[in-house]
């Protein structure tokens, strides 16, 4: 007999599946006949159409729902579900049944008809168990340094719990002070204020007045401009070590040139033909700044230095100072002058100095006195207040900061519900690819480095857990947004998203840019090492 | 409302980001373009006294043996009568009638090698012709019919073929043939004052009226910052071709452009520029253009309801084409070429599916292509690492999405020098490959024609070696330029020493110990991009036309064929990689005539635009007009982030392609299917699953333009070549000769499109069985984001296997759905093809061809009523193929377990009776009045044997 005629009487090779093939065994009670008469009936699990029984599992699809073809590929979207003894059961999809491969899922199989697939359940569950031994062993030895991590938050509680008393404290006493000094200042000013006003109309303050607006217009718009001419070369720097020099495009080809030569840079393409990538960049940088320097003009440390001290000059003070200075010369004149050319911190201290010589002076009956020194004693108590106020207010941050902090430990949107992630705040880890070092301090910045040489970019501040699951949750904790980084020249803000699992080592283990400026960096890290435990109790709930 | 603000931004985009118009040259930039529009401007400014100054000399084998095909002659030209030209006017077989012109003991040779790369081979003479004289020309009759007359008037030249009496193709009707000598420097000066004895006497040119008085660049000429030398100086090709009685011509891809070409001059003209041949990667390209592109093929159709011809223009050099549609039903088409001789075939028809023959006869067919590539293609710039690889595989197998294929761009070379994996990212590449293989899908890794020069890379270093190297204009060392890698330089394909060495290079084990791929499976597909050649600091993005070529040739010569050649041997080499060969898969971006022999195509850089989608579909019509049908658009387009919509309704276009991939920029978001939110995400699976379902039918399409070189993808104007309404249609077409019409929708916010229907038929809705009698020609259908318009034609019968599977391969065994579509008189037919889909065992018949009928016969007494309709499949291989075939063939025996798992009858009148297998069992059915619908269950009847059902209405 010709074998071809055999092979044509073996068709339809799937009419003797069992009926229940495939079927979950939360479903198998539902797949049996109903008798009519002669014949046996079925119902779709929809309840929609009545089928002979003949018709479940006979590689045709009768049932909208697919429920009469559990053990075949013949409905679209269908689960299959393995046995898999001596494993565990496996759901998977239809369009894997009959296929002409065996699934991994299905040790024992079943996807295939019988004799195509070998039952590897033994192995595969055995390595199975290998590997699940393997990973509570090290989720074990993980959870122990969590719990450490979970002891330390608890320690870090205690000691801001203290420090904030301790501010409270302090917090009181300042305000004592405050009140105090208040009090002085606004009897002294009461004395004062309308001979003041009277001082005030001189032209001269009228026009020193114009002159501190003049100034601190002038401050921030050079600030302003500093800023942008700083982010204009971070974009310059980043379109000439990021452009595409194959597109042709001469306008980018000529704004790299420009800059390179306005920065005193070489040009990108001769790095780039070295071997050394990009590590001469930074070396021949000359200095920038103008050589030539105008007589007398402050130049640009000093401006950086000094101007914000110039701007806080107390012009009430020098006003009152000036009137005696235009009066006879005298000893106290001279002392007051002294206080608009010292730094603030010594202010006090020489405020103190200067009164008590002053009032040595006047006992000799020497210096400046009525009015005037009324308007000075004024301005004086109204420097300590303000002095008296800035201490309470810096102390007031402090205690805010610890007060976040604290809450922050057991928050489940900051460091978790367990405080395991506080050790962890400003940790960097770093990963070394070669032409690259990524770092990433946790909870705070994650950063580029060229590993031949400058600073990098930010690829991003901490912002965010993973937003797609609950706060609480593990899977929350296994995803760190980081956000905001550097601007890529045509391209996004650069971003991290760090993908953490359970391991005994806070480590980073790849990075990869999915897309341009978008980094993805996988780690481990002991605070995802939950407890074997809490699993137990989670199966059991 | 669209905010202000939103407008000005798209107003602004395309002049910020776009196309770059000066990096490409227009006419007036190009010198002979110059010239050839100043020659074509000067014949209509003297209408009357113009006449062409090329004649030729009487045949001199007449009268005395009138049957040979064809003859030579020497042609001479009144402006230059000490310059000798050559004709040789043949009658080829099927009528094609080829013209070739050159100059004869010239001072140099001009390029004649064009046809060699595109052509089969020597195109068989015809043994059918008689020759005659008549007054000053020459007559040929010929044809089955002795209806063709191909008629050559000596003075002036002119030739033009009739049919049945009519006009069809008229050359140098206008007398613009102009064929520029070689000359030199010296020769060459302008006409000039003489100083004869103190006075200043006006020599006058004697050429002047028909070349012009000035020596426009001919002899350097600068184009931006690059000055091309041209060493050689003025021999371009000016030949005006005249279609007097045709309205529509279509082809010459490559131009992003309507299928039914629009005029470049004259009073309808549509654009300024003509169109342009010259391989070009065009960055960011416009819509709507008649710049070049990265392919080009010189064939035009010329249609009219009445008659098909073609014009097949064999020119490698620069071509420009202006195309004025005349008042009287007619096309002039005017045709400017830099150099090369004059190598013209006409190719007669009388229908499209004629001239598809008789182009595919000359340059031959779309092979079969190995059946995975039918598939979905998933690629971006770039997965950057095997972990990615997996990690896409893994997204599209959780999500249940089927796709074949996954693809690698430039980022996996290290440095950018191709076959060399960057081991940081991808530090186990063949193990990757196989993680993918292991699901039967494939890798297609793309290795581009610039080397890298490093001696560090093997590649490089052995073709210079070699020198086998394409050379600068000096004719010495190696030609450098720049592209991915830095400064590159690029093999010549011309020179046959490379091509060893390039096959050579494929081989996944050593051999004597040269270097080769061992680092990849005899299954990878090959990507060709970037082979026009792009030269990112070359003038136009390409190699200087002075660069030189094997053989001395300038790369001007053979710029538009270089491309093919590379694609070309890599597909040789792909296919090479095992003994027997198997069916290799090569992308080319760059092709010429001919190179649909060596796989697929695509259009190249697109935007994700709606307008770029919608002439996507328009391109790769004209690319099927071009005899190159396996052809597809980047889906989503290759810049910018589409919104979801577009990119759903762009994996239609991409799911009725023959080429189908989906791919993005580097500076883009990811947007593979698993990554969409619902509802998009189970619109973008049901999509590809409904591709995969189509699979045996899109297979046997390509079966059939395999050998018939008639297009996958057919316009209306091919279905139905005397409906007039329909030639300017290019927004719908049918796949193959299925009967699917399809319709995909291009623009925002569609909910219903009008689809256009030729001919008094019924058609059904694919998906709701919806029977739709056109109205005014006309069917209107839902086209909400989840509905596709895609229709069958009454008459037609549909193999699908509609079972969702990974990957094609996995799908071998799967049973079949045939859709039954009657036609309005209870008639339908359809065909399967099927093989292994891999090797070339199809060549000596391993294959399941199947015919599938429907006839209906009449009731008893009741006249019209439809009595019974009997299904049948019979085997169309033993009808059709050589003696070898056997129905038991061992691919045949390896699908034995193929059944037909249900039929689907569209069109019943009414409910049946009874539906039985014929000479077997009763069947189970079920049967929808609405519409007629006939379900019958399971018949269980082999794919691979002859049976029928009948179904009993009386």
């Amino acid at each position: 007999m010709h074998p071809w005629l055999l092979l044509a009487l073996a068709l339809p090779s799937l009419a003797a599946l069992d009926k229940t093939h495939g079927v979950s065994p939360s479903l198998v009670s539902k797949y049996l006949p109903s008798t009519k008469g002669s014949h046996q009936t079925w119902t779709c699990l929809d309840g929609s159409k009545e089928i002979a029984w003949s018709a479940v599992n006979d590689d045709y699809c009768d049932c909208q729902d697919g429920s009469d073809e559990p053990g075949t590929s013949a409905c679209p979207n269908n689960k299959f579900y393995c046995r898999n003894e001596g494993h565990i059961g496996a759901i998977i999809q239809s369009s894997r049944v009959n296929d002409g491969l065996c699934e991994q899922e299905c040790c024992d199989g079943s996807d295939e008809p019988s004799g195509v697939c070998p039952n590897t359940c033994q192995e595969v569950g055995a390595e199975h168990r290998k590997k699940t031994d393997a990973e509570r062993k090290l989720r074990k030895t993980g959870s122990k340094i969590r719990s450490s991590y979970i002891a330390y938050a608890h320690k870090e509680k205690k000691r801001l719990e203290v420090l904030v008393a301790d501010l409270v404290k302090e917090i009181e006493t300042r305000e004592k002070e405050v009140e105090r000094l208040r009090d002085i200042a606004e009897r002294a000013e009461s004395l004062s204020a309308a001979e003041l006003e009277r001082k005030k109309q001189s032209p001269l303050y009228q026009s020193l007045l114009v002159h501190h607006t003049a100034l601190k217009s002038l401050q921030k718009e050079h600030k302003k401009h500093l800023e942008r001419e700083k982010a204009l070369g971070d974009i310059l720097t980043s379109l000439r070590t990021g452009y595409n020099p194959n597109y042709q495009d001469m306008a980018v080809l000529e704004a790299v040139r420009g800059w390179e030569a306005l920065a005193g840079l070489p040009h990108i393409n001769d790095v780039r033909k070295g071997d050394d990538g990009e590590a001469d960049t930074t070396a021949e940088k000359p200095t920038t700044e103008d050589n030539v320097e105008d007589e007398g003009l402050w130049n640009a440390a000093k401006i950086e230095k000094e101007l914000d001290q110039l701007l806080k000059t107390d012009h009430v003070t020098l006003l009152l100072e000036h009137d005696q200075l235009v009066g006879p010369a005298s000893a106290q004149s001279l002392l007051l002058d002294i206080s608009a050319y010292l730094p603030d911190v010594l202010l006090p201290s020489y405020h103190s100095f200067r009164d008590s010589v002053l009032s040595a002076l006047s006992v000799f009956g020497i210096g400046g006195g009525g009015a005037s020194d009324t308007s000075a004693e004024s301005n004086r108590a109204r420097v300590a207040l303000s002095d008296a106020e800035h201490s309470l207010k810096l102390t007031q941050d402090e205690q805010r900061t610890a007060n976040e902090d604290l809450s922050d430990i057991f928050d489940p949107d900051g460091f978790g519900p367990e405080g395991e992630w506080k050790k962890l705040d400003g940790m960097c880890l770093s990963k070394d690819t070669g032409e690259y070092t990524y770092e990433v301090c946790l909870f705070d910045e994650a950063r580029q480095i060229p590993n031949s040489g400058g600073s990098g970019f930010s690829l991003g501040k901490f912002s965010s857990w993973d937003k797609a699951a609950r706060a609480g949750e593990l899977e929350y904790y296994t995803r760190q947004h980081y956000t905001q980084g550097a601007k890529c020249w045509n391209g996004p803000h650069r971003s991290v998203e760090l993908v953490l699992t359970c391991g005994t080592e806070n480590t980073l283990l790849t990075v990869a840019e999915l897309e341009k400026c978008e980094y993805q960096i996988t780690g481990t890290t002991p605070a995802l090492c939950r407890p074997l435990e809490d699993e137990h109790t989670k199966d059991e709930l | 409302m669209r905010s202000p603000g939103t407008l000005l931004l798209l107003l602004l985009l395309p002049t910020s980001l776009a196309f770059k118009p000066t990096d490409f040259k227009t006419c007036s930039q190009a010198g002979f373009c110059r010239r050839g529009r100043a020659l074509s401007a000067r014949a209509k400014e003297n209408p009357s006294s113009w006449h062409s100054p090329y004649s030729i000399e009487p045949p001199e084998f007449l009268p005395l043996n009138p049957r040979q095909p064809g003859f030579t002659t020497s042609v001479r030209s009144s402006i230059h009568p000490n310059v000798k030209f050559v004709l040789d006017v043949r009658i080829h077989e099927e009528g094609i009638v080829r013209v070739r012109m050159d100059e004869e003991d010239g001072l140099r040779k001009r390029y004649n090698e064009a046809a060699q790369w595109a052509l089969i081979g020597e195109p068989l003479l015809s043994e059918d012709v008689v020759w005659k004289m008549d007054e000053g020309k020459a007559k040929a009759v010929y044809g089955p019919k002795k209806d063709m007359v191909l008629v050559v008037d000596f003075n002036p030249l002119k030739i033009t073929l009739f049919r049945g009496g009519v006009e069809q193709v008229v050359l140098n009707g206008r007398g613009l043939l102009h064929m520029e000598h070689f000359r030199t420097k010296e020769d060459s000066k302008p006409a000039e004052h003489i100083e004869s004895e103190g006075q200043s006497v006006l020599q006058v040119n004697p050429a002047a009226w028909f070349e012009g008085d000035t020596q426009d660049a001919f002899w350097d000429e600068t184009f931006s910052s690059w000055t091309d030398t041209k060493p050689k100086g003025p021999e371009s090709l000016s030949l005006d071709i005249t279609f007097p009685n045709h309205a529509h011509v279509y082809g010459i891809p490559q131009h992003a452009t309507n299928l039914s070409l629009p005029s470049t001059t004259g009073p309808t003209a549509r654009y300024t520029d003509p169109f342009r041949l010259y391989n070009s990667d065009v960055f960011e390209y416009l819509a709507d253009s008649t710049t070049s592109l990265y392919g080009s093929i010189p064939l035009m159709h010329a249609h009219s309801a009445k008659s098909t011809v073609a014009v097949f223009n064999v020119l490698a050099s620069e071509t420009w084409i202006d195309i004025a549609h005349t008042g009287k039903s007619g096309v002039e088409t005017h045709w400017i070429s830099e150099s090369g001789i004059l190598d013209v075939f006409l190719l007669p028809g009388p229908t499209p599916t004629d001239v598809f023959a008789q182009y595919a006869r000359l340059t031959g067919t779309a092979p079969l292509p190995a059946h995975w590539s039918l598939g979905y293609h998933q690629c971006r710039w770039n997965y950057v690492s095997s972990d990615d690889i997996r990690g896409v595989q893994n997204r599209f197998d959780e999500e249940d999405i089927p796709v074949d294929v996954f693809w690698l761009d430039i980022e996996y070379a290290e440095d950018h020098k191709y076959f060399m994996w960057n081991k940081k990212t991808f530090p186990d590449p063949v193990e990757m490959t196989k993680d993918v293989e292991a699901i039967e899908r494939k890798m297609v890794i793309i290795v581009d024609p610039h080397l890298k020069r490093s001696n560090d890379y093997p590649v490089y270093k052995r073709a210079s070696e070699l020198g086998v190297l394409v050379k600068p204009k000096s004719g010495e060392g190696e030609y450098e330029g720049w592209c991915w890698p830095g400064s590159s330089s690029w093999i010549d394909f011309f020179h046959p020493g490379s091509w060893d060495f390039w096959i050579s290079l494929f081989k996944t084990k050593t051999i004597d110990g040269q270097w080769s791929w061992t680092e990849s499976t005899n299954n990878v597909g090959i990507w060709n991009d970037m082979n026009e050649p792009s030269v990112f600091n070359g003038p136009e993005i390409t190699m200087p036309k002075d660069n030189v070529h094997y053989g001395g040739w300038e790369h001007r010569d053979v710029h538009n064929v270089n491309g093919m050649l590379f694609a070309n041997l890599t597909f040789q080499a792909a296919a090479a990689r095992t003994d027997p060969p198997r069916r290799p898969f090569v992308l080319t971006r760059a092709f010429y005539a001919g190179s649909q022999r060596f796989g697929a195509m695509w259009t190249g850089d697109n935007l994700g635009t709606w307008e770029h989608m919608a002439v996507g579909i328009q391109m790769v019509l004209a690319n099927g007009v071009g005899g190159m049908p396996f052809a597809g658009s980047d889906v989503g387009g290759f810049f910018g982030n589409p919104e979801p919509e577009m990119l759903v309704r762009w994996y239609v276009v991409g799911a009725f392609s023959p080429f189908f991939r989906a791919h993005a920029h580097i500076d883009t978001k990811r947007r593979e299917p698993y990554l969409l939110e619902e509802p998009y995400k189970s619109l973008v699976r049901d999509i590809l699953r409904l591709r995969y379902s189509m699979l045996p039918v899109w297979y046997t399409a390509f079966r059939e333009t395999s050998e018939s070189g008639v297009p996958i993808l057919r316009p209306q104007y091919v279905m139905f070549p005397e409906d007039e309404a329909g030639f300017g249609i290019d927004d719908q077409y049918y796949v193959g000769s299925s009967g699917l019409l399809v319709k995909p929708v291009t623009q925002k916010g569609v909910k219903e499109v009008s689809v256009y229907i030729a001919e008094d038929q019924v058609y059904y809705d694919y998906f709701t069985n919806h029977a739709h009698r056109p109205k005014n020609r006309h069917i209107t259908v839902p086209a909400n984001l989840d509905q596709i318009p895609l229709l069958i034609r009454g008459g037609s019968i549909i193999p699908t296997r509609e079972r969702p599977r990974r990957s094609s391969p996995l799908m071998k065994h799967d049973p079949f759905t045939l859709r039954v579509a009657l036609d309005t008189s209870g008639n339908a037919r359809g065909e399967l093809y099927l093989d292994d889909g891999e090797t070339y065992g199809y060549g000596k018949g391993d294959v399941v061809w199947r015919g599938f009928g429907a006839e209906s016969t009449k009731g008893k007494g009741k006249g019209k009523e439809i009595g019974t309709v009997r299904i049948s499949s019979v085997d169309l291989a033993t009808r059709t193929a050589v003696g070898a075939y056997d129905p038991a063939n061992e691919f045949a025996r390896s699908v034995g377990d193929v059944r037909v798992e249900k039929l689907v009858v569209l069109g019943l009148g009414k409910k049946p009776l009874s539906v039985v297998l014929d000479g077997g069992r009763e069947l189970e059915w079920e049967f929808t009045s609405e519409g007629g619908v006939l379900v019958v269950k399971d018949p269980a009847v082999r794919v691979v044997d002859d049976w029928a059902v009948v179904v009993k209405l009386e």
